[in-house]
């Protein structure tokens, strides 16, 4: 028998997901998963790097206040922050896993930052640990406002916003 | 020097071990195909009289041990090559000992040869439109519905065999089966149809059945597409033996259902007893797309038809069998079960939870199941080769125990999503409506985590519903059902 970490429902040995809940019961060993995960360029929405952008046309840094490090965007007005785990075919457009995202709470899939006619918005997709901004929690997959030198939290993962618009 | 002749098994495409009845199956299916008052073409006779012979030998015991024994050994499990290639993996090839319950999983992939699929033979069609003419059909239902069967009507080909079959109370032959379709007059009558009745399933069933039997052959693609927007009373039993009777013959049924109050559990099951799928048309103006999407779907089989004869071992149970790709479902498991069709472009992947209860000793090789695959190949005209599938586990308690494979995980974890849907559905049958809405909050959850947020938050405002007014909204149940249902279809327009 299998327990549920989740919600204690029991399954038979060599179940593989809980029926109840949908909770995953089994950890794949990361080297299956590496070779088998398609490229992250198959998806459409391949992570950002943040060396080759063009700073012409950023129109949003974002400055991570634990390290010093700027993450700038220029050539898409929308795109997700996350972090890419084993097993789930999520694929967040920025993945935040160099930068301790899992230890900082950080959902897989957390928020959206969109920008619309010269505005710019954020919005929480039901991250377990929340979104703050300027040290206010966000309500879930509502847009707020977000200006220039908003403090922007992931969880624990606080950055600095720096807009160019 | 003359080629060497196959071996009568080879020639009907089966192996050494075929059962009389498989053999029975295999000369029927490609005499039906040879028949030489159906081939002209040089060289078909020929096939057909060996084929026939070769059954006449097969068939008798006596005679078969005879030709068994000038066999040479070395041929004995060498079986004939089958145009569609077969892959399963398993979720463990190791079980511990003991009584207690194990799941292992299974998932079977069956795709188009290499030499098959550039190939793209267009087998033609022999289709007939049930159509729903019911009271409640009227207004843009109707309408649409006759665009898009007039779209459709223009699009035949030449070799296409079309009919259209309307029901109410009765059910009318509106546009007879025939090879030389007037497609004016056929438009005509199309425009005429009326709206008026109830809805009584099985008649306008057994018509649209009848009408595609006139030409049925095993060289074109025998279907039905059943549209209807209501549910049937008490004809439900006959509709299903109808049904099973249609897929022994060769022809398929697709369900399309439409707006808010169709019986999903009754198309969806009918359908998939014959191997076809049920489509959730949600709004009158959808219906052209589904009709013409279902018509390319049949074109672009290359199986038309996948079945699947299993022994179980005995202390085994399969607990569902459920089609992740194309046009994903539940399959009804039985003895035979009809696994759908196999796609140029595209696999045919089925998911199967097993079950194993008591009675395993440390060491011991463990069959859980064993069987073959029948499958019908339009534009193959030579018997189809079947292909076996063995499912075998050993009992090893030293055993390290590995990681499932990848393709089951995913397959599962769209699918543990779509079987937390049914349960919040049957939650809200029996009464239960507190565990209803955690069920759909939970998968609500799941959805948010996957980015299906528009999804979520439907399926939240569902359970909402449920907390206050002990139900579905209307359709609510359906809507929910199929976007789920769409989630495991890859590439699949979300509703």
């Amino acid at each position: 028998m299998i327990h549920c970490p989740n919600c204690r429902h029991q399954e038979p040995d060599g179940a593989i997901f809980c029926s109840e809940c949908g909770m995953q019961l089994v950890r794949l060993d990361g080297q299956d998963t590496q070779s088998i995960r398609p490229e992250p360029d198959d998806f459409g929405t391949a992570p950002i790097s943040s060396q080759v952008v063009d700073m012409a046309n950023v129109w949003i840094s974002l400055h991570l206040l634990d390290n010093g490090q700027i993450l700038s965007i220029s050539d898409r007005s929308e795109f997700t922050l996350g972090r890419i785990s084993e097993n789930q075919p999520i694929m967040p457009d920025i993945d935040l896993t160099p930068y301790q995202a899992f230890d900082h709470g950080v959902s897989r899939l957390h928020a959206v930052i969109r920008r619309t006619n010269g505005s710019v918005s954020v919005m929480d997709l039901g991250s377990s640990n929340g979104t703050y901004l300027n040290g206010a929690r966000l309500a879930a997959n509502a847009e707020a406002p977000l200006n220039h030198g908003d403090i922007l939290a992931l969880g624990k993962l606080k950055a600095q916003v720096i807009l160019n618009i | 020097m003359l080629p060497k002749k196959p071996n009568l098994y080879t020639l009907l495409g089966l192996f050494r071990s075929a059962k009389p009845d498989e053999i029975r199956r295999a000369y029927l299916k490609s005499a039906k195909k040879l028949h030489p008052d159906k081939n002209q073409t040089a060289g078909e006779t020929e096939l057909f009289l060996d084929v026939q012979q070769a059954y006449q030998i097969l068939s008798d015991p006596q005679r078969r041990a005879a030709y068994d024994a000038t066999l040479p050994p070395d041929e004995v499990e060498k079986g004939p090559q089958s145009p569609i290639e077969c892959k399963v993996e398993i979720s463990r090839q190791t079980i511990p000992s003991g009584n207690d319950s194990q799941l292992i999983y299974a998932l079977l992939r069956l795709s188009t040869g290499a030499e098959h699929k550039q190939t793209r033979v267009t087998p033609p069609l022999n289709v007939c439109l049930a159509l729903d003419c019911s009271t409640s059909m009227q207004g843009s239902k109707m309408e649409m519905a006759q665009a898009s069967a007039i779209q459709v009507l223009r699009r035949l080909k030449p070799d296409d065999i079309f009919s259209l079959v309307s029901f109410g109370d009765r059910a009318e032959i509106a546009i007879p089966a025939t090879r030389e379709l007037d497609i004016h007059r056929a438009e005509t009558r199309i425009r005429m149809l009326t709206t008026g009745g109830g809805t009584e399933m099985y008649n306008g069933l057994k018509t649209a059945l009848d009408e595609v039997r006139r030409y049925n052959s095993p060289s074109a693609v025998n279907h039905v597409i059943l549209l209807t927007d209501g549910r049937t009373y008490g004809d439900e039993e006959k509709c299903y033996a109808e049904a099973k009777i249609a897929a022994d013959e060769g022809i398929g049924i697709s369900g399309m259902g439409l707006g808010s109050g169709w019986n999903d559990v009754f198309l969806d099951y009918l359908a998939n007893l014959t191997g076809g799928g049920t489509m959730f048309v949600r709004e009158p103006l959808d219906i052209e797309r589904f009709l013409s999407e279902k018509f390319n779907s049949l074109s672009r089989a290359f199986a038309q038809n996948v079945e699947f004869y299993t022994e179980i071992a005995q202390n085994v149970q399969v607990n569902y069998a459920f089609r992740i790709q194309p046009d994903a479902g539940q399959l009804s498991f039985q003895d035979v079960t009809r696994l759908g069709p196999v796609f140029h472009d595209e696999p045919l992947t089925v998911l199967f939870e097993m079950r194993l209860e008591e009675g395993r000793q440390n060491g011991q090789s463990f069959q859980l199941l064993k069987g073959h695959l029948e499958a019908s190949i339009a534009s193959i005209l030579a018997p189809v080769p079947n292909i076996p599938v063995r499912i075998d586990v050993t009992v090893d308690d030293s055993a390290e125990p590995g990681g499932p494979p990848q393709a089951i995980v995913q397959a599962l974890s769209k699918l543990t999503l779509y079987r937390i849907q049914e349960k919040a559905r049957l939650a809200v049958e029996s009464g239960d409506y507190e565990k209803a809405t955690q069920h759909l909050q939970r998968l609500a959850t799941h959805l948010l985590s996957q980015g299906e947020k528009s999804l979520a938050r439907t399926i939240l405002l569902e359970a909402q519903h449920i907390e206050q007014q002990k139900s579905f909204t209307d359709g609510g149940e359906k809507q929910i059902k199929y976007a789920t249902r769409s989630l495991l279809m890859p590439g699949e327009p979300r509703l």
